[in-house]
């Protein structure tokens, strides 16, 4: 590249954080040409209006979403997924509440499924929620860009986040259909196998569930069940959780004549705390619908069976299952959602094009 | 911080009572909402753990801050 023109990008680039337009990485400056053949991937009108957030008064456009995709370092044949992404995080239901603006600040996990992964090389197998492929990478950070931007949800302004999460930044997997013993989220869903579909779920962390020991199924569901009941992540009476299992850990299940089904049935009969265990941390007191609201009194005490238990998924339909990650060792995660009052668990919505 | 200005605009007397660690997004919300400097009522935070006796104090802290913003005298913030 000769001089004059890194000169002219590195000052493009400049001008793009001087506008306030970043995550606070260098963003690819969006000039019309680019923008234009975002816009050329899909058959929607460029003014066409994704979905207002009547709350701030501010609206996303094709266009708008296709400045922020280029702006994340999209290629242009990424976009019909940014825009299925966004509509599977608008379909969740979470931006609607405010949950964009909470203190609680939580982000979109984008899971994406079909044909798609290997035509765009979205990574599903190891390092699934690390770096180093554009199109997890890319993708997901168009959806941050578009929250700021198109929204003006903002840190320190709008966006009221105490900590955040590290998946503001981006957080796109794909299933690892492959490797997994079960059918893949989009066709529970009610998709063929063969459709492109992004599925999105508003979650608060992701933690690591280890356990390369056990070669017993009840073990290893027992150990991810602990971490889907910590104390911590107990906020509203209604909640789900989202299980990225590990394929060894998927497999191990599989053998031992696990069906998904009976996973998601094991996990929610099993989760949750008893009421001792919920004093211990003082948060015994339940009020539909905040929830796990604070300490009890000793009257709400009185005649109380202590030993008993607090379920905080509803039914198998709050646990949700997929498959992703390298075949290499007995790892999984699990992602802590919020509540899913006046959500959808998860949202979805299919890839234009396919 | 968005309900009061939207109760304000259909012309119902309203006031926001936020805690001095929110001020940023509520005076934010006031801006996106056609209202910059909105007057609200501000309260020493935390609200959510307190007993009853320190409730009934962020709410002495907060009424005449709200009678100010509802019957318009000067105030509030």
């Amino acid at each position: 590249m000769p001089h004059g023109d890194l000169e002219a990008a590195m000052a493009a680039i400049e001008y793009c954080y001087d506008q306030g337009w970043t995550d606070g990485w260098p963003v690819v400056p969006p000039d019309p040409e680019r923008v234009a053949a975002f816009l050329a991937t899909t058959r929607r009108p460029p003014d066409q209006v994704i979905w207002r957030m009547e709350h701030v008064g501010r609206e996303c456009t094709v266009e708008l979403a296709a400045i922020n995709a280029v702006m994340a370092g999209c290629r242009p044949e990424y976009f019909p997924v940014v825009l299925a992404a966004l509509e599977a995080v608008i379909d969740e239901g979470s931006p609607k509440i405010g949950a964009w603006q909470s203190t609680t600040g939580g982000a979109p996990i984008l899971v994406v499924n079909g044909p798609v992964r290997q035509r765009l090389g979205f990574n599903s197998r190891g390092n699934v929620f690390g770096p180093g492929f554009r199109a997890n990478a890319t993708v997901g950070r168009a959806i941050r860009l578009i929250i700021l931007n198109a929204y003006g949800i903002r840190p320190h302004g709008l966006d009221q986040s105490t900590q955040g999460t590290p998946a503001k930044y981006t957080c796109c997997i794909a299933e690892n259909e492959e490797d997994s013993p079960w059918e893949p989220l989009h066709t529970e869903l009610g998709y063929d196998r063969t459709a492109d579909v992004v599925s999105a779920l508003h979650v608060r962390s992701i933690d690591f569930v280890d356990n390369r020991q056990t070669a017993d199924p009840e073990a290893l569901l027992n150990d991810l069940v602990d971490t889907a009941s910590r104390s911590g992540a107990l906020r509203r009476l209604e909640q789900c959780t989202l299980f990225i299992l590990g394929p060894e850990h998927a497999q191990l299940l599989a053998r031992h004549g696990w069906s998904k089904a009976e996973v998601k049935r094991y996990v929610a009969e099993r989760a949750g705390k008893t009421w001792a265990e919920l004093r211990a941390v003082g948060k015994d007191a339940t009020e539909p619908p905040l929830g796990f609201a604070r300490p009890s009194t000793e009257a709400e005490r009185a005649g109380r069976d202590e030993t008993a238990w607090m379920r905080p998924f509803r039914d198998p339909s709050q646990v949700l299952v997929v498959v992703a990650g390298a075949p290499n060792a007995g790892v999984s995660a699990v992602a802590q959602p919020f509540s899913t009052r006046w959500r959808k668990v998860p949202g979805h919505a299919r890839v234009e094009g396919n | 911080m968005a309900d009061a200005v939207l109760l304000e605009k259909r012309g119902t007397p309203a006031a926001a009572i936020c805690t001095d660690a929110l001020r940023a997004s509520a005076d934010a919300m006031a801006k996106v909402q056609g209202f910059p400097g909105f007057r609200y009522a501000v309260v020493h935070h935390p609200v959510a753990n307190l007993d009853d006796a320190e409730i009934r104090e962020r709410a002495q802290e907060a009424l005449p801050q709200v009678l100010e913003i509802l019957l318009g005298t000067s105030g509030g913030h």
